[in-house]
Parts: C-alpha cells; sequence; structure tokens
C-alpha cells in the first residue's frame, strides 16, 4: 500500500468521526412470497373479528357434520386443549416465564369444581359460583406459588414449579388420609381413585348434559376468554408483558413493575387453567390424579410453541395439530395413512432438486422391493410376519421386511433410526441423499413392526417430545410467531 | 525498526462482515507486516473490535479473506488461528476472575503442548512484569486495574505469538497507568513481535505505531503512515482534539 | 432417642445424598457453562441404571455372573458411564448447540422435548414394566456394622465410590488443563475462545463428564434399592435439580453439599415427619422453597449479577 495518505471516500462526505451505524441498517424486506404468503399477508392485514370468524364458523359447523365419539375427541378435547393452551400462552407467551407446575392448576380447577359439586362430598353447587370458586382458587394457588418465585431468575421458578406440579400430583393422591392437623382424617380429593360422580354444569336452571352440549358451552367459553385475552395483549399491560419477555432488564430500567407483572401474567394464566380445571372435570364427571401429569404438560407446551409463543391464533392450530394428528394415529389403518402420508410429503416438500428426489424415491422403493425378494428366497423368517390391519398395511408388506419374531430387531432398527437421523443433520449434499434412503427404510421398519402398534401410548409421546426439539432447531417462532430481530 | 519491503503477516482482502442485515465492515483491505506496529482508529461502533474478531474468527466475513503468515484462514477456526500464531489482549482485559494469575497465564499457552517450553514462556513474561510472579497465586479478578492489564498481557505473550492484536489496551486505565502501558507495549514490539493496536486514544496510539488506519462505520477512510496521520487535519479535529 | 433408627436413617440418606449429590453435579455443571437447565438429566440417569441392568445380563445375570461379582459391578459401572456420558455429547451436539444464540427459553424448552422423547423411547424399548438388579445374588445380603450403624455392601459401595468420583471430579477440575479450560469457558466464554481454546469441545466435555456420572448414579440406585423403570429419572431428576439449587447452581461443591442435605432430608422426614412415607417429596420441595426465600443464590453460590 501507499505511503502517502489515500482518502477512500469522496471528499465531499465528513465521513470520519460520524456515527451513521443507524443509518446504513438495510430497509426491512417483504418476506413472504408465493400462494403462501400471499395467504399470510391476507391473515397478517385481517381485522382481528374477520380472524376469529375464519376459526368460529368451521367450529360452529362441526358438531353438525360428525358423530358424537369424533365431536368428543376431535372437538371438546381440542377446545379444551387450545383454552389450555390459551393459558398458558400468557404466563409463556406474553410474559416469558417457563411455568411447569401449569397443569397443577388445571388440577386445582378440576378438583375444587368436583369438591364443591359432587356425590362424593354432598355439596352440589351450581356451575357459576363454583366456578368461579375454582377459578379463584387455581389463581389463589398460583399467587401464593408465584409470590416467592419472583424474585427469581426465569430458571429458578421451572424448578419450582416442576417441583410444585409434582407435589401436587403427590397431594391428590393422597389427598383421602392425611391425618394430621389441620386435615385430620378429611377426604379432600379422593386419593388414588379420583373424585369420582361430578355433578354436569347447571347453569340458570339448564343442565349440560350431553357432548354436543359441553361443546357449545366449551366454544362459548373459549371465545369468551381469547376475545379477553386479545383486549388483554392490546392493552398497556399486554404491551409490558412483550416488553419483559423480550428484554426483562430493559424493561425493569423503563421503570416497569417487573415483579407485580410477571406476578400478575403467572396468576392470570393459573385462573385459565383453573377455568379449564371446572369445566373438564364436569365434562369427565371425576377427576383422577392420573389426568395431572408430565404427559399433558408436554402437551399443552408442544400446542403452545408449534403455533408460536405469544399468537392466539396459534394456539387454535397447534391443538388442531397436537390433539387431530395423535387422534388420527389412534386406528392402526388410519395411522398407516398418516404416517406414510407425512413421509411422502416430506420427501416431496424437503428434497430439491428433482435428481435427488428421484434418487431418494427410487432408491427407496427398490431398496425395499430387493430386500423382500432376497429375503424371500433364502430367508422366508425375516417376511413371516404378519400384516398390519388395512390395505395400506397390505401393500406396504410387498416392500416391507415383516419378520415373524420382531420385537428385538425393531428396538434395534428404532435405536437405528434415530442415529441415521443425527447423522443426516450433519451431513450435506449428495451424501446427505444417499443416506436419505436406508434412513427412511430402517425409520419404515421401526415403523411397521414397532411403533405402530404404540401409537396411543409411547409413540405419540415421544413424537412430540422429538417435535419440540426439531421445532426449536428449525422454526423457533413456531408457526405464527414473528422472528425476533436480533441485535448483537 | 524498518518496516518496508518487509515481508506481509497479516492482510485482511476486501472483508464485508454483517451481523444479520446489518452491514458492520465494507470492503475492508488492512495489512501488517512483519514487526510492525499499526493502530486502528475509530470513534464507538466504526467497526473496529468486529475487525478484530473478524481477523480472529470469531466473526465470519460474508466476503473476502483472511490471510496471515502467507496461508488463507478465512474458514479456519479461532484456536487454528492462534496456534499459527496470533494472540489478543481483549477490550476490558477480559481476565478470567475467580482463577489464579497462574492459571490465566496457563490460559494463555493453552495450545501449547510441550512442557519445557512452557517454563521459559513463563520466565520471559515474569522477567517482562516482575510483578506477576509475586502475585501468581492470588485471584486474577482481585487485582488492580493496572495490574490486570499486565495479566492480559502476559497472557497474550504466553503463546509465543507472533502478531499481537490489541483491544483498546487505554480504556478504563487512569493516565499514568495508560502511559506505562504504552511502554511496555512499545517494549514488546521491540522484541519482534508485530501489532495491531485498536484505539479510541489516537494521538496515545499514533505515537508508537509505525502505520495507522481510520475507521468510520464500517469503511476506511484513512491509511498512512503514523507521523502523516498525526497531521491530518480531518483526523485532528476529529480525535485529537485540535 | 432410638439411635438405631436414627442411624438407619443417617445411612440410607447418605447412599440417597450420595446418588443425587452425582445427579446435581451434572446438573451444575452444565448450568455453570451454558446457563442451560438441562431437564434431559434425569432421563440420562435413567438410561444409565438401564445400561447398567443391560450390561449385567450380557455377563451372564446376577445368578451366574460370568465373572467375580466385583468385577462385574465394576463393567457396569464403566459401560453405563461410557454410554451415558456419549448420549449426553450427542444431546449437546443436537439438541443444545444449534440453539446456542437462540432466546433462553428455547433450549429450555428443547431440553423438555429431549427428556420426553428419552421416556417414552424407553417406554418403547424396555417396556412398561419393573426391571430388578437382584443384588442379593450378585453381591450377597452381607452387612458391616460399627456398633448401631448398619450398612449394607451395596450401600457402602455407593458411599465409598460417588465420594471417590467426587474427589476425582474436583482434581479434574481444580489441577487438569481440561479442568482450568471449564472453568475459563463458564467464565467467559468469548474470552476463552480468545485463547485457542476450543469452547466446543469443553463444552462436550463438560456434557460427557456429567452424564457419566448421572449414569454412574443409576448403577448405584439401582444397586442399593433394586428396581428401575422407564419413569424413574423424573423425581430423581427434580430431586437432583433441588440439590442443585440448594447447594447455589453452578458451584460444585454446593452440589455435593446440596445432593446429601437433599438426601439426609428426604430420609430424616420419613422417619420423623407426620406420613413422612407418603410425603417426603413435599418436605423436600418444601426445604427447596425455604432455602430459595432465605438464600436464594444457594448455600455456596454467588449472588447472581446481571450484566448491563
Amino acid at each position: 500500500m501507499a505511503d502517502e495518505l489515500t482518502p477512500q471516500v469522496p471528499p465531499d462526505q465528513p465521513r470520519i468521526g460520524v456515527d451513521e451505524w443507524v443509518a446504513s441498517v438495510e430497509g426491512k424486506r417483504e418476506r413472504y412470497r408465493g400462494p403462501v404468503g400471499w395467504l399470510r399477508r391476507g391473515w397478517d392485514t385481517a381485522p382481528a373479528g374477520a380472524r376469529l370468524l375464519a376459526f368460529v364458523i368451521p367450529a360452529a359447523i362441526f358438531p353438525l357434520v360428525t358423530t358424537e365419539g369424533n365431536l368428543f375427541r376431535y372437538g371438546l378435547i381440542t377446545l379444551l386443549y387450545a383454552l389450555l393452551g390459551l393459558g398458558l400462552n400468557v404466563t409463556v407467551g406474553f410474559a416469558g416465564l417457563l411455568d411447569l407446575g401449569y397443569i397443577a392448576f388445571f388440577g386445582f380447577g378440576a378438583y375444587t369444581y368436583g369438591y364443591v359439586a359432587s356425590v362424593h362430598t354432598g355439596h352440589h353447587w351450581p356451575a357459576v359460583p363454583a366456578i368461579l370458586l375454582a377459578i379463584a382458587v387455581a389463581a389463589l394457588i398460583g399467587f401464593i406459588v408465584g409470590f416467592p418465585s419472583r424474585r427469581l431468575v426465569g430458571d429458578y421458578l421451572a424448578i419450582v414449579t416442576l417441583f410444585f406440579g409434582q407435589a401436587f400430583v403427590v397431594f391428590v393422591n393422597n389427598g383421602d388420609r392425611i391425618n394430621f392437623w389441620p386435615f385430620n382424617r378429611t377426604d379432600l380429593t379422593g386419593g388414588a381413585n379420583g373424585l369420582d360422580n361430578i355433578d354436569p354444569l347447571k347453569l340458570f336452571g339448564w343442565t349440560v348434559n350431553t357432548t354436543k352440549e359441553y361443546y357449545w358451552f366449551t366454544l362459548g367459553a373459549f371465545l369468551l376468554v381469547i376475545i379477553l385475552l386479545y383486549l388483554v395483549s392490546e392493552s398497556r399491560t399486554g404491551r409490558a408483558w412483550k416488553a419483559l419477555r423480550e428484554d426483562p432488564l430493559a424493561a425493569e430500567v423503563m421503570s416497569m413493575p417487573v415483579n407485580r407483572l410477571k406476578l400478575m401474567a403467572f396468576v392470570f394464566g393459573a385462573a385459565i387453567a383453573g377455568f379449564a380445571g371446572a369445566i373438564y372435570g364436569s365434562v369427565q364427571t371425576g377427576a383422577f390424579p392420573g389426568d395431572f401429569d408430565v404427559g399433558l404438560l408436554i402437551t399443552i407446551y408442544a400446542i403452545v410453541i408449534l403455533g408460536g409463543a405469544g399468537s392466539l391464533a396459534g394456539v387454535i392450530v397447534g391443538a388442531l395439530v397436537v390433539n387431530g394428528v395423535p387422534e388420527l394415529l389412534r386406528d392402526p389403518n388410519q395411522a398407516e395413512w398418516v404416517f406414510y402420508t407425512a413421509l411422502v410429503l416430506l420427501v416431496l416438500t424437503k428434497v430439491r432438486p428433482w435428481q435427488k428426489l428421484v434418487t431418494v424415491v427410487g432408491g427407496t422403493l427398490a431398496l425395499g422391493f430387493a430386500l423382500v425378494a432376497i429375503a424371500d428366497a433364502w430367508f422366508p423368517r425375516w417376511t413371516a410376519g404378519e400384516p398390519n390391519t388395512g390395505k395400506l398395511a397390505h401393500w406396504v408388506s410387498h416392500w416391507m421386511l415383516l419378520p415373524s419374531h420382531a420385537t428385538q430387531i425393531a428396538n434395534w432398527a428404532y435405536a437405528l433410526t434415530i442415529a441415521l437421523i443425527l447423522v443426516l443433520t450433519l451431513l450435506r449434499g449428495w451424501w446427505r441423499t444417499i443416506v436419505m434412503i436406508p434412513t427412511i427404510y430402517v425409520g419404515a421398519f421401526a415403523w411397521e413392526n414397532l411403533l405402530v402398534e404404540q401409537t396411543v401410548g409411547a409413540t405419540r409421546f415421544l413424537l412430540l417430545g422429538a417435535l419440540l426439539v426439531v421445532l426449536m432447531n428449525a422454526r423457533p417462532q413456531g408457526l405464527f410467531g414473528t422472528a425476533r430481530v436480533e441485535i448483537v | 525498526m524498518s518496516v518496508n519491503g518487509a515481508a506481509s503477516l497479516l492482510a485482511l482482502v476486501g472483508i464485508d462482515t454483517y451481523y444479520g442485515q446489518i452491514h458492520i465492515l465494507e470492503k475492508l483491505n488492512l495489512e501488517v507486516r512483519e514487526g510492525e506496529l499499526v493502530s486502528l482508529l475509530g470513534g464507538n461502533a466504526s467497526g473496529k473490535s468486529t475487525t478484530l474478531k473478524t481477523i480472529l474468527g470469531l466473526v465470519q466475513p460474508r466476503n473476502g479473506t483472511v490471510e496471515f503468515r502467507g496461508e488463507n484462514v478465512t474458514g479456519r477456526t479461532t484456536s487454528y488461528r492462534i496456534k499459527r500464531g496470533m494472540a489478543i489482549v481483549p477490550e476490558n482485559r477480559r481476565l478470567f476472575g475467580p482463577m489464579t494469575v497462574l492459571e490465566n497465564l496457563e490460559m494463555g499457552a493453552y495450545l501449547n503442548r510441550d512442557g519445557r517450553g512452557r517454563k521459559e514462556d513463563f520466565e520471559r513474561v515474569y522477567t517482562l512484569f516482575p510483578l506477576l510472579k509475586e502475585r501468581r497465586n492470588q485471584l486474577a479478578g482481585t487485582l488492580s486495574g493496572g495490574e490486570q492489564q499486565m495479566v492480559a498481557m502476559g497472557r497474550a505473550l504466553m503463546s509465543h505469538p507472533k502478531l499481537l492484536l490489541m483491544d483498546e489496551p487505554s480504556m478504563g486505565l487512569a493516565p499514568i497507568l495508560v502511559e506505562r502501558s504504552f511502554e511496555i507495549i512499545q517494549q514488546v514490539h521491540q522484541s519482534g513481535v508485530a501489532m495491531l493496536i485498536v484505539e479510541q486514544n489516537a494521538n496515545m496510539a499514533l505515537s508508537i505505531a509505525d502505520r495507522g488506519y481510520v475507521l468510520s462505520t464500517g469503511r476506511l477512510v484513512l491509511e498512512g503512515p503514523a507521523g502523516q496521520l498525526l497531521e491530518h487535519e480531518d483526523l485532528r479535529k476529529a480525535y485529537l482534539g485540535r | 432417642m432410638n439411635w438405631s433408627l436414627f442411624w438407619d436413617l443417617t445411612v440410607s440418606g447418605l447412599t440417597l445424598g450420595s446418588v443425587y449429590a452425582l445427579i446435581a453435579l451434572g446438573y451444575t455443571m452444565v448450568y455453570g457453562i451454558l446457563k442451560l437447565l438441562n431437564f434431559a438429566h434425569g432421563d440420562v440417569y435413567m438410561i444409565g441404571a438401564f445400561m447398567g441392568w443391560f450390561a449385567l445380563h450380557w455377563l451372564g445375570g446376577p445368578v451366574n455372573p460370568s465373572a467375580t461379582a466385583w468385577l462385574v459391578v465394576v463393567l457396569m459401572f464403566l459401560f453405563a458411564m461410557v454410554a451415558c456420558g456419549g448420549l449426553g455429547v450427542a444431546i449437546e451436539r443436537f439438541a443444545y448447540r444449534p440453539l446456542r444464540n437462540a432466546p433462553r427459553i428455547a433450549p429450555l424448552i428443547s431440553a423438555l422435548g429431549v427428556s420426553f422423547f428419552l421416556q417414552n423411547s424407553a417406554l418403547l424399548l424396555f417396556g412398561a414394566s419393573f426391571r430388578d438388579y437382584d443384588t442379593f445374588h450378585l453381591i450377597g445380603a452381607k452387612t458391616y456394622n460399627y456398633k448401631d450403624i448398619f450398612l449394607s455392601v451395596p450401600q457402602l459401595l455407593t458411599i465409598v465410590s460417588a465420594i471417590g468420583l467426587m474427589i476425582g471430579l474436583t482434581l479434574l477440575v481444580a489441577r487438569t488443563k481440561i479442568g482450568k479450560a471449564m472453568r475459563a469457558t463458564s467464565f467467559d466464554r468469548e474470552a476463552a475462545s480468545m485463547m485457542g481454546i476450543d469452547v466446543d469441545r469443553v463444552i462436550a466435555s463438560t456434557f460427557f463428564i456429567g452424564s457419566a456420572l448421572a449414569g454412574a448414579a443409576g448403577v448405584m440406585f439401582a444397586l442399593v434399592f433394586g428396581q428401575i423403570y422407564h419413569f424413574m429419572g423424573f423425581l430423581a431428576g427434580l430431586k437432583g435439580f433441588t440439590a442443585a439449587v440448594i447447594g447455589g447452581i453452578g458451584s460444585i461443591p454446593g452440589a455435593m453439599l446440596g445432593g446429601l442435605l437433599v438426601g439426609l432430608a428426604e430420609s430424616y422426614a420419613t422417619g420423623y415427619l407426620p406420613q413422612g412415607s407418603t410425603f417426603q417429596n413435599l418436605y423436600v420441595f418444601a426445604l427447596l422453597i425455604l432455602i430459595i426465600l432465605i438464600r436464594p443464590s444457594g448455600l455456596l453460590g454467588k449472588a447472581d449479577v446481571k450484566k448491563v
């Protein structure tokens, strides 16, 4: 470089010592493209009332076109989960507090309602005071739990609430035989058998009885809560919560009452959970300790996170996906369809360009047929197993090895699938394409021989767990959340 | 020490660095030759620290290359670059507070594998900063600002660097310590270590440097021999206050 | 005062406390270096117990082991520790590392997901029923005693090996190069990488060591209490957490102290407090709340100073 002074900008720009950092930030870019982008823009610009209608109309039509059982499983339970999701969304989504004892408040709601309105205790309160009491009890306990935790950083709150949730389960399981002061031999919770024979809701002379009636009632409750939350989220407090979530320290410096805001969010969430709990108790005419465990906690978290923490519409979508898909998996025949549709869709959308797509699809099919042919010829034990029920499973059995005693092999195949998927995330380019072929095949093998048998229990939950991890890695803001701008 | 004609030790060629959407460094070209002392000047948020992070590989540039000792190290890890002979005295010193002075120095020599060379390194650093030998079992966080500065420099020298990067060595030091600190810098420089000093205190930095660069909002606006820069009118107005 | 009951409770409290302390160490080390609560840690402990069981059965089972009992136990420990260490490294690599710079709640939720995934994978692979180490056949029912203090062989083994592991860990962190790098990284990650420390590798090593300790804890628990099942990691993890918080999260001696305290508290609660054997977990919870109220940063922790 030259030794004389070399100004690198035109002399008419006095840049020395001038900070133009802010001015140099590029403008906001249009993020959405294509037909999906068109939909998203429409959604973003639609007024809140119209967005609500987009949900209410299908929800109102649903009971007219479906059976009682489906209405219960897909309609009522989804609504209840969505209601729970709304409450958790206040604590986690709005205020950013990791509340892992959330399900306990749901439980307190159900048990409180059961305590004042059931054969078990002999009280038979009408619905309005009973529900109000359930809400009040949940909110009060939320206050008591939140109060000592309010000074804590987020992590400590997580531990205290997680332990609190566990303590609740211990308490209701043994609440029938506490025999020290002040509960000398009073049966509070019915113990391990739970409270049974809980009254249906009695509202101003109308008794809610059928699934359809419960559905309407819950839909009404849900609309009430979502409108309330919409108003709160647009209010001063709602904005303060969001500020708190994004940067607690900045919020504090801006002289926001951080502790009070945290506590409010916590209590607010607990109250909604208590409300949902009261409805739940009356829906299933009972409250049982096993209903309030970690599985439900993870389910509700998955709902809120999938939809996007902080997004009200996201909670509805999250509840539909998280409750709907596993319900579809209940029937092995449907489960087959769900699994292979999801697999094909995943491959079709994620594998580009078409050369790789052809390689993956062709390779996987060829691998399967070749293996079946080899096994038929020399290792008949490997195809001696029974195919699962259903037409699709029958077709699949021409392509998939089905050993006669599959348990051990399928266990190893499951472990191998996880290992292959992890390896896959580390590979790039054609290696990735090639490794994808055995990964899909071994995964499908584990599905056919192991996972499909447990769709209601372990499979459903391990998929939820994996969903949370994948979602956090791929799209931490969820489906409906907006990406945060990170300032370094 | 004459610098003209010496071989290039570090060269940044056409560096563009971004944080997200924000363009931090624009087409930056910068060179440090063997045995040279170069200062990089600029105000707040002008991209000085980002330049250092790009040199060390803590930040990856979107375009451009970083060459060190004739080798393109753009895609290499920080620890590789340090193994090849870079070292840094970070801004605010960044000592490991709950560890002793001795352990801090050991961290500086983290990549030196053989034990015998390390003993000599300790001796060398203790000769330069005799105080550190006395204080070697004290926790680094309990030292005074000036002492911490010595530990930070000693820590950087433990790895036998060819190129020593210094980020704001005068920051947070009393004026008397700033002078002392710059004396030490000169002393180290005279032992043959090339240096790149990032400073806001332009006067002090240029007074000991061979050459200087001036950075403003991510662009180089001036470069040249230190003596000429000291006389430059715009620079005097902006930084030197006279 | 019934001294024999007291000593029984003390011994079982110390045994349990050793297990909790080893679990707490993993939490505290990971928290110190990443500021992350690793919810999956309790499930790593559960996997450790199962790996020990598999090692035992690959070596011929408790009734008819193919080597002397001592060697079998050592091999069980080694296998469980290595397997869990590897699992911990994999969890860090795939569930946490991509989220290093994400908002703080993201890795927590990822951790929750990993925990749930491991639990249900174990349910799927190992079934819902209990499995038994059958220590009686493997080691025998011999006990040692000093006056009123009775110690069974597995209890002795647990306490002694936990102390050994803790001394080893303390020396590792204080003296070795990787230990010092861990301390440097947990104090200031960027400054550590400026020294040429490969931060990713240091974090992976931390996960390996912490998870290996959890694996050892799993085997110890199973040797003393016999039965293992897929959900055992949840409660143990919770207690380990509590221990880490009580001792001061991020502090290694704190985790050891906290573990022993929680173990003893649980044991004494079982023996002395009303309906203790039913509600011992509630009493531990009360202890946690009490400590957090009195000393939010734990017994040996330093007050948290936020950077502005």
